[in-house]
C-alpha cells in the first residue's frame, strides 16, 4: 500500500512538473479547519489572478493547510522543493505565516503573508506582508473612540492567536487614554456568550470592542444588545463580509469596523488613492461571485498578488530567468523597492526596513446601516 | 527432558521462506539511512515528519495495541516535549537554574521528560484504574485542557506561540539542513523501535501483553497490572514527548494548534491503521497516512478541479474502508506479502535453574478457610464454608453446577473478597487481600473458563507464570541487560511445559490448542510459579482417557513431592480414584466431607446429586 | 456578582445544559446499544441546524443531496450483501425512493413560506433517515468488531462528514430566528421564550424516550440487546435493526437539539465536535450507562460552562473538561477489584 502510493505519488508529482520557462507561485491558504472561512476568500481571489505577466506563464499551485503549521510547513517545503516555486503568497493566520516564513527564509523564497506576521528586525529577510497590522486598525478604532468621548471601554475576543493580537493591540492603542474596563473570551463555536456579555455590561463600559472575525464575531453584539447594552460597539478588521450582516441581523446595526477600503469602494471620496483599484477589484470578483461576495481578505490576497506582479515584471525586464535564485532574489528586492504600489486595501511603499509599507490613511473606518456596510465620513 | 528441549529449538520450520528477519530488517536500515541521499528535498522533509508521527504511534501501539488503553491525548504530551524546549530555550527570564538548563536543548529535552512522566503519573493515577471506556474519554478531556493550557499561558506565547527556536547542535554540528535532522529524527524512531520491541520480548513485556484480555489470570500470576499499564502510559508519554522535543527544533515554532484534539486523535489513527498489535504498525501507519493526505493533496484537485474540500472527506472515507476490510491494519497484510519466518526461540538448556522456594514438610497445614461466606445483594453464594488442605494432600470440592464452587474459589485466591469468615494460607490471614499477594506466598491457580493469550505462544504463556520468580524490570528489558534472566525464566517455563506434556506444542500459539490441551497450559503455568499449593478448577473437562490418565499420574507426581492440591471437577471417576479427601458443596453450603468411597454413599449427597433416590 | 446575574447565568446555564442532556442521551443509548462511541453524534445537531436555515434562507438545503449520496451508498451495501428480495425492495424503497421523492417535494414547495414547524418538519425528514443509512454503510459490516475499531471508525465518519458539512454549507455560519420571540418576566429575570421552548422541548423529548423505553416493544427491545447482546439475538431481536433503530433515535434526538440550538448561537459547518464533546462530558458523568446521571451531569457541564465563562472565560475549556477528572477519581476510588475488559 504504502509503495504504491508513493510510486503514484511520485508519477503524480513528475507529470505536474512545470515546464522551467514558466513562473510558479505557491499559495498556501486555510481552506479547512477553524480558519475556513479566510482561506475561501484566498480562493476567490486567486481565481482571479491573470495566467500571465509579460507574456510569460504563471502557474498557481494552491495548497490548504488545514489551518495547522505543521501542515503549512509540509506545504512550503513542498512548494519549494517540488514545485520550484518562485515565491510563496499566503497564509491567512500568524501561526502559520511564522512557521512558514522561517522556512522561506532559509530557501530564500520571497513570501508575502496575507496574515498580519511581525515582519520585523530579523525576521524580515524574504518575508513580506500586503495585510495592515493590527495596531494601526486598532489605532482607528481609538481614535474614534476617543473623539466620541469613550472613556471606558470592554473588550470581548476569540480565544485564539487572532483575539490575542487585538488585545495587545488595544492595550496598546488605548494606554493613558482609555481604561479597559473587561477583558473577556469566547470561541469561535461556543453555544453562548451570555456570560462573557453579562460581565462586560456590569463593568459599565462606554463602548465595547469585539475582538473576532468573521461571522462568530455577529454573536457577542447580538447577546449584548438583547441584554441591553446601549453603547457603542465597535468590532474589529477581522469582519469583513457580507455573511457577518446575514448573521447578525438587526442587532449588528450600528457596528463600527475600520477596514481596508474594498467593503465601500463606491462610496469612497474620489480623492481616496485606492477608490479606482478598490473598485474595478470588487467588481471583477462579484461578477465572478455575485453580488456583495467582497470582503478585505480576499482584497488583501489580490494586493499580495499586485506586489508580486509588481516585481515580476521588474525582474522581467532585468531579464532574469524564472525558476532561478536570481530570479527569487531579483523578486525579493524588487518588493522591497515597492513604491507607491495602489492595491484595493491601501498604498504599500516597502522598503528596506520595512516590510509592510502600509499607509495607514487608507483605512476607513465602517459603520452598519440597515444591513449595509456604509463609509463613516 | 533436557534433549527434547534442545531438539525443540533447533528445528526449523520445514518449508519456511528463506527469508529470515536479519535480512529484511537489514534491507530495512539500508534504505533508511540510504534515503536522504537519494530522494528530493521534500520526501525527505515528509520522512522526518513520518519519523516524528510513527515516533509517538509506537507509544500507542504500545498502549493501545498492546496494553489495551486508548489515548486520544498524546498530541498533549507532544506538546508537553515541544513547549518545555521551546520555553527554556527561548525565554529571556528565566531564574538561574532554569536558565542553564534552557542553554542547551539536550538538557531541555531531559526536564521535558522528567516533567512529562510528572504529568503522566499524576493523570495516570487518575484516569487509568478506569475501566475501558472511560479512559479514551478522560484522555479526550485533558488533551483538551492542556491544549488550552498551552493557548492562555502568556509566558507560553500564548495563542501566538513562541518562535526562534535554536537549531539543534550535535558535537558542534548545527542541524539546520532537514537531510541532517533526518537522521536525528530516524534515529530516534529506531531507538523507540528496538527498545519496545525489545521490552515486549522480556518478563514485563508478557505482563504488559496480559494486560488486554488477561488481567485476572496476569493478577493470579503475580504481576502487578496496575503498575504495568502505569508503566506503558509513561513510556508512551515519553516517547510522545521526545517526538514533540525534535517537532520543536525542525519547525523552530511553536503554537498550540499541532498539539490539540484532532491531532491527537490522528496519532491513534495512525497506530490502528498501522496495525496497533504490533511496532512496526507505527511506522506503516504513520508512513501511510502522511503519504496517503499529501496525495491526496496532490491528485484530488486534479479530479475535483479545486483545492481543501475533498481531502478530508476521501480521507474519512478511506479510512472506514480500510478499517472495515482490515480490522487488524495493515501490517498484517503487508507481513503476509514477505513471508518472514520467525526463528522460534531458542531455550538455553545450560542456563542455572531458577531458585525454589523450600516446600513445607508433609502435612503441614497449607490451607484453611474458616466460615467463609459470600453475599451478592441477596443472594448468597457461599454460606459458612469451612475446608483445609495440607501438604501432599489432594482434596477435591464437587458439587452440582451452580453450588459455589468456582466463587469459592475466588474467595481462596483473592479474586473476590468474603462479606465474613476467614482464609488463612500457611497460617497468614489472606481474605480481601490482592490475588497478586497472595500468588507471591505460594499459591497459584487455575481458571474453569480458560484465560491465556491466544496470541502469544505455549511457552510464553507458561513463562508468565514465572513473573515472580524474576526481577528483571522495565529498563533492563529495553537495553536487553536482562538475557541472563530470561534465559532461566525460559528454562523452567520450558521444563515445565514438557512436564505437563506440551513439549511438542512449545512454539504454537495457545489460542490454537484444543480446549483440553489449554486446560494443561494452565496447570503449566501455575506450576512454573513454585507453588506449594495448587488450585485447579475443572482440569480434565475436555481431556481424553489417555491425557486424563496423565493427568492423574502429574497430579500423584506432584502430591508426591509435597504439593497441596484443591481440585474442582465433574469428573467423578477421575475425582474419586485421585484425591484424597472430598468436600462437597451445594447451595452455597457444604453438605459433606470425608473419603472419596464415604462419600460416595452419603446419602446428602446421593439426593443432591440425583435429585433424592 | 448579584442574584440577578446568578439568576441569568443560571438560566444560560440550564438552557445550554438542556442541549447537552440530549446529545448525551443519544451517546449513551448508542455506547449501550452498539458499542459505537458516537463521535459524530455533533453533526447531526451541526446538520439539522444549517438545513434548517438554509430552509428559512429558502434554499434548497444541500443536505438532500446528501442524503440521496448516502441513499445509494446504503443501497449499494444492501445489495453488495443481497440477503433477500424483500429485503433489496426495502432497500430500494427508503434509500432510493424516498430521497428523490423527498427532493422533488423540496423542489415543488415554496419553501421561504412554510411555517417554522413545517420546516422543522422537513429537516428531520431530511437529516434523521441519515442515521440509520450511516449504521448500514459503516457500522453494521464491523458490529462485532472490538470497540477501538469502532472508536476509530467513528472518528473517521466524524471526519468525512465534517468534510461534507463544509462542502455543502460553507464555512460561515448561521442563526435561525427563534421559536419564539416573547419575553417573560420571572420576578426580576428576564427569560426569553425560546430559552423556555428549548428547556420544555428537552424535558418532552427525555420524557418521550422514556415512554419509548419503558412501553413499547421496540424500546424493549433495544433495552435488551443493550443488557444482553447475544442474549437479545438469541430472542429473535436483530442486532442490525437494533443498530438502525439505535441511530435513528440518535439522529432524531441530534437533528431537534440542531433545531433548538440555531436561534440561540452561530452554527458552523464544524460546531458539532465541541458541542457533541461536551455532551460526552455529561455521559461520562453518567458512567454512559445511566440516564438520569447524564442528564444531571449535562446540567452540572451547562452550568460550570456559564459560571466559569463569567469568572473566567479564557480558561472555561479548561475548566469544563478537567472537571472529568474528579469525577473519574470518585469513580475510580469507588471500583476496587481488577476486572476484564473487552
Amino acid at each position: 500500500m504504502k509503495l504504491k502510493n508513493l510510486f503514484v505519488m511520485t508519477a503524480a508529482a513528475l507529470a505536474a512538473t512545470p515546464s522551467l520557462a514558466d513562473i510558479n507561485v505557491g499559495v498556501i491558504a486555510s481552506m479547512t479547519g477553524p480558519a475556513a472561512a479566510l482561506g475561501a476568500e484566498t480562493r476567490k481571489a486567486v481565481s482571479l489572478f491573470p495566467a500571465t505577466v509579460g507574456g510569460e506563464k504563471v502557474n498557481f499551485i494552491l495548497l490548504d493547510d488545514t489551518t495547522d503549521p505543521t501542515a503549512a510547513v509540509k506545504n512550503a517545503r513542498k512548494l519549494i522543493s517540488e514545485d520550484k516555486v518562485d515565491a510563496i503568497l499566503g497564509p491567512n493566520l500568524i501561526s502559520t505565516a511564522t512557521a512558514i516564513a522561517d522556512v522561506a527564509n532559509a530557501e530564500k523564497v520571497p513570501m508575502i503573508s496575507v496574515a498580519p506576521l511581525d515582519v520585523s528586525g530579523d525576521k524580515r529577510g524574504f518575508v513580506f506582508r500586503s495585510e495592515p497590522s493590527a495596531d494601526l486598525m486598532v489605532q482607528r478604532v481609538v481614535a474614534d473612540m476617543l473623539a466620541n468621548g469613550v472613556k471606558t471601554v470592554g473588550f470581548i475576543g476569540f480565544s485564539d492567536s487572532w483575539g490575542e493580537v487585538l488585545h495587545k493591540a488595544l492595550t496598546k492603542a488605548a494606554e493613558g487614554k482609555i481604561t479597559i474596563v473587561a477583558s473577556e473570551r469566547y470561541g469561535r463555536a461556543d453555544p453562548s456568550v451570555q456570560a462573557q456579555a453579562l460581565k462586560v455590561i456590569s463593568a459599565k463600559p462606554d463602548a465595547v470592542f469585539v475582538g473576532a472575525s468573521g461571522t462568530p464575531a455577529a454573536m457577542p453584539q447580538i447577546t449584548l444588545r438583547e441584554r441591553g447594552f446601549k453603547g457603542r460597539i465597535y468590532q474589529s478588521h477581522g469582519v469583513t463580509s457580507k455573511e457577518f450582516l446575514r448573521v447578525g441581523g438587526k442587532n449588528v446595526e450600528g457596528a463600527l469596523i475600520p477596514v481596508g477600503p474594498v467593503l465601500v469602494a463606491e462610496q469612497l471620496p474620489d480623492s481616496h488613492p485606492s477608490k479606482k483599484s478598490a473598485v474595478a477589484f470588487v467588481q471583477t470578483l462579484e461578477a465572478k461571485y455575485g453580488a456583495d461576495s467582497r470582503s478585505t481578505f480576499a482584497g488583501a490576497s489580490w494586493d499580495a498578488w499586485l506586489l508580486l506582479q509588481n516585481a515580476i515584471t521588474g525582474a522581467q525586464k532585468a531579464k532574469i530567468k524564472a525558476g532561478t535564485p536570481e530570479f527569487r532574489a531579483a523578486l525579493r528586492d524588487g518588493i522591497e523597492k515597492t513604491s507607491k504600489l495602489v492595491g484595493t486595501n491601501g498604498v504599500y511603499t516597502m522598503g528596506p526596513n520595512d516590510h509592510a509599507g502600509y499607509d495607514a490613511s487608507a483605512i476607513v473606518l465602517i459603520k452598519v446601516e440597515n444591513n449595509h456596510w456604509k463609509l463613516v465620513k | 527432558m533436557n534433549s527434547r528441549i534442545e531438539t525443540a529449538s533447533r528445528a526449523p520450520a520445514p518449508g519456511a521462506s528463506r527469508v529470515g528477519p536479519k535480512h529484511v530488517l537489514g534491507l530495512f536500515l539500508v534504505l533508511l539511512a540510504a534515503a536522504p541521499l537519494v530522494l528530493p528535498d521534500f520526501y525527505v522533509t515528509l520522512l522526518n515528519y513520518i519519523g516524528l508521527s510513527a515516533l509517538v504511534a509506537l507509544g500507542l501501539v504500545l498502549l493501545t495495541g498492546v496494553g489495551g488503553l486508548t489515548s486520544f491525548g498524546q498530541a498533549a504530551f507532544v506538546g508537553l516535549g515541544a513547549y518545555t524546549t521551546a520555553w527554556l530555550t527561548t525565554s529571556q527570564e528565566l531564574p538561574g537554574w532554569l536558565a542553564a538548563i534552557g542553554s542547551s536543548p539536550w538538557l531541555a529535552l531531559i526536564a521535558g521528560l522528567v516533567l512529562t512522566a510528572l504529568v503522566a503519573i499524576i493523570l495516570g493515577s487518575v484516569t487509568l484504574k478506569l475501566s475501558g471506556h472511560f479512559l479514551p474519554l478522560g484522555t479526550m478531556a485533558w488533551g483538551i485542557s492542556l491544549y488550552f493550557l498551552f493557548g492562555n499561558m502568556e509566558f507560553l506565547g500564548g495563542h501566538g506561540g513562541l518562535s526562534g527556536i535554536p537549531a539543534l547542535k550535535l558535537f558542534g554540528f548545527e542541524l539546520i539542513e532537514n537531510r541532517h535532522y533526518y537522521y536525528l529524527v530516524w534515529a530516534f524512531v529506531l531507538l523507540g523501535l528496538f527498545t519496545t520491541r525489545n521490552l515486549l520480548d522480556s518478563r514485563e513485556g508478557r505482563a504488559i501483553r496480559a494486560l488486554k484480555g488477561g488481567m485476572v489470570m496476569a493478577e493470579a500470576m503475580g504481576v502487578d497490572t496496575s503498575r504495568a499499564r502505569m508503566v506503558i502510559f509513561v513510556i508512551a508519554a515519553l516517547q510522545a514527548c521526545a517526538a514533540g522535543w525534535l517537532y520543536a527544533h525542525l519547525q523552530r515554532f511553536v503554537n498550540p494548534t499541532p498539539f490539540g484534539l484532532h491531532i491527537g486523535i490522528e496519532y491513534l489513527f495512525m497506530a490502528v491503521v498501522g496495525g496497533a498489535g504490533q511496532v512496526w504498525g507505527a511506522l506503516v501507519g504513520a508512513g501511510v497516512i502522511t503519504v496517503l493526505k499529501q496525495w491526496l493533496q496532490d491528485i484530488l484537485p486534479k479530479v475535483f478541479g479545486s483545492a481543501g474540500n475533498f481531502e478530508v472527506i476521501v480521507f474519512g472515507v478511506m479510512m472506514v474502508i480500510v478499517l472495515q476490510r482490515a480490522r487488524d491494519g495493515l501490517w498484517p497484510l503487508l507481513a503476509k506479502i514477505v513471508p518472514v519466518r520467525e526463528a522460534p526461540r531458542v531455550i538455553d538448556a545450560s542456563a542455572q535453574p531458577l531458585d525454589k522456594k523450600p516446600q513445607p514438610p508433609m502435612g503441614e497445614m497449607i490451607l484453611e478457610a474458616k466460615n467463609v461466606t459470600r453475599k451478592f445483594g441477596g443472594l448468597v453464594a457461599n454460606n459458612n464454608m469451612s475446608l483445609s488442605v495440607k501438604a501432599g494432600e489432594i482434596l477435591a470440592l464437587i458439587g452440582p453446577n451452580g453450588a459455589g464452587k468456582s466463587t469459592m474459589f475466588n474467595q481462596l485466591s483473592g479474586v473476590d473478597t468474603p462479606t465474613s469468615g476467614e482464609v488463612l494460607f500457611r497460617g497468614k490471614p489472606v481474605a480481601g487481600h490482592q490475588s497478586r499477594e497472595i500468588a507471591g506466598l505460594g499459591m497459584s491457580r487455575t481458571f474453569q473458563h480458560v484465560r491465556l493469550l491466544p496470541k502469544m505462544t505455549v511457552l510464553e504463556n507458561v513463562a508468565i507464570g514465572a513473573h515472580l520468580r524474576g526481577s528483571k524490570g522495565v529498563l533492563p528489558a529495553a537495553w536487553r541487560l536482562d538475557r541472563v534472566e530470561e534465559a532461566r525464566l525460559m528454562r523452567e517455563a520450558a521444563i515445565q511445559v514438557e512436564r505437563v506434556g506440551l513439549g511438542e506444542f512449545m512454539h504454537t500459539e495457545a489460542g490454537s490448542l484444543a480446549l483440553g490441551q489449554q486446560r494443561i497450559l494452565e496447570i503449566a503455568r501455575a506450576l512454573c510459579s513454585d507453588p506449594c499449593l495448587l488450585l485447579l478448577d475443572e482440569p480434565a473437562a475436555g481431556l481424553r482417557f489417555k491425557e486424563k490418565q496423565a493427568l492423574t499420574e502429574l497430579l500423584r507426581r506432584l502430591k508426591s513431592e509435597g504439593m497441596a492440591v484443591l481440585i474442582v471437577e465433574h469428573d467423578m471417576d477421575f475425582v474419586m480414584s485421585l484425591v484424597d479427601r472430598v468436600v462437597v458443596m451445594e447451595f452455597g453450603e457444604k453438605i459433606a466431607e470425608g473419603l472419596p468411597e464415604e462419600i460416595q454413599k452419603d446419602p446428602a449427597v446421593l439426593e443432591a446429586y440425583l435429585g433424592g433416590v | 456578582m448579584d442574584a440577578e446575574i446568578i439568576a441569568m447565568l443560571g438560566q444560560d446555564g440550564v438552557t445550554n445544559g438542556a442541549i447537552y442532556a440530549l446529545l448525551a442521551l443519544a451517546l449513551v443509548l448508542v455506547f449501550a446499544v452498539t458499542r459505537v462511541i458516537f463521535i459524530p453524534q455533533g453533526e447531526f445537531l451541526a446538520w439539522g441546524a444549517l438545513t434548517m436555515a438554509a430552509l428559512e434562507g429558502g434554499h434548497l438545503p444541500t443536505t438532500v443531496w446528501l442524503l440521496a449520496g448516502l441513499g445509494v451508498l446504503a443501497l449499494g451495501v444492501d445489495l453488495f450483501s443481497a440477503t433477500g428480495r424483500r429485503t433489496i425492495g426495502r432497500s430500494v424503497l427508503w434509500n432510493l425512493a424516498y430521497p428523490l421523492a423527498l427532493a422533488g417535494l423540496l423542489w415543488v414547495l415554496p419553501l421561504a413560506e412554510l411555517s417554522t414547524w413545517a420546516r422543522v418538519i422537513v429537516t428531520l425528514a431530511i437529516v434523521v433517515p441519515m442515521g440509520p443509512m450511516l449504521y448500514r454503510v459503516a457500522f453494521q459490516p464491523v458490529a462485532e468488531a472490538p470497540v477501538l475499531v469502532l472508536l476509530i471508525i467513528s472518528v473517521a465518519v466524524h471526519l468525512a462528514m465534517v468534510g461534507f458539512g463544509l462542502l455543502a454549507f460553507g464555512p460561515e455560519g448561521s442563526r435561525t430566528t427563534p421559536f419564539s420571540e416573547a419575553q417573560l418576566e420571572l420576578g426580576t429575570l428576564m427569560v426569553g421564550g425560546h430559552t423556555l421552548v428549548v428547556i420544555l422541548a428537552s424535558l418532552v423529548l427525555i420524557v418521550g424516550l422514556y415512554l419509548f423505553f419503558d412501553r413499547t416493544l421496540y424500546g424493549k427491545a433495544l433495552r435488551a440487546t443493550a443488557i444482553n447482546r447475544n442474549g437479545a439475538r438469541l430472542m429473535g431481536i436483530s442486532p442490525a435493526l437494533a443498530g438502525r433503530l439505535t441511530f435513528f433515535l440518535a439522529a432524531v434526538i441530534g437533528v431537534l437539539s440542531g433545531v433548538l440550538v440555531a436561534p440561540l448561537t452561530t452554527i458552523y459547518y464544524d460546531s458539532g465536535f465541541l458541542i457533541g464533546l461536551k455532551g460526552f462530558v455529561a455521559a461520562i458523568i453518567g458512567g454512559l450507562a445511566s440516564y438520569p446521571l447524564a442528564a444531571a451531569g449535562a446540567i452540572l457541564v451547562g452550568l460550570l460552562e456559564s459560571f466559569s465563562s463569567f469568572w473566567a472565560s479564557a480558561f472555561k475549556d479548561v475548566i469544563v473538561f478537567t472537571l472529568i477528572i474528579p469525577v473519574l477519581m470518585w469513580r475510580s476510588l469507588t471500583s476496587h477489584h481488577v476486572e476484564e475488559e473487552e
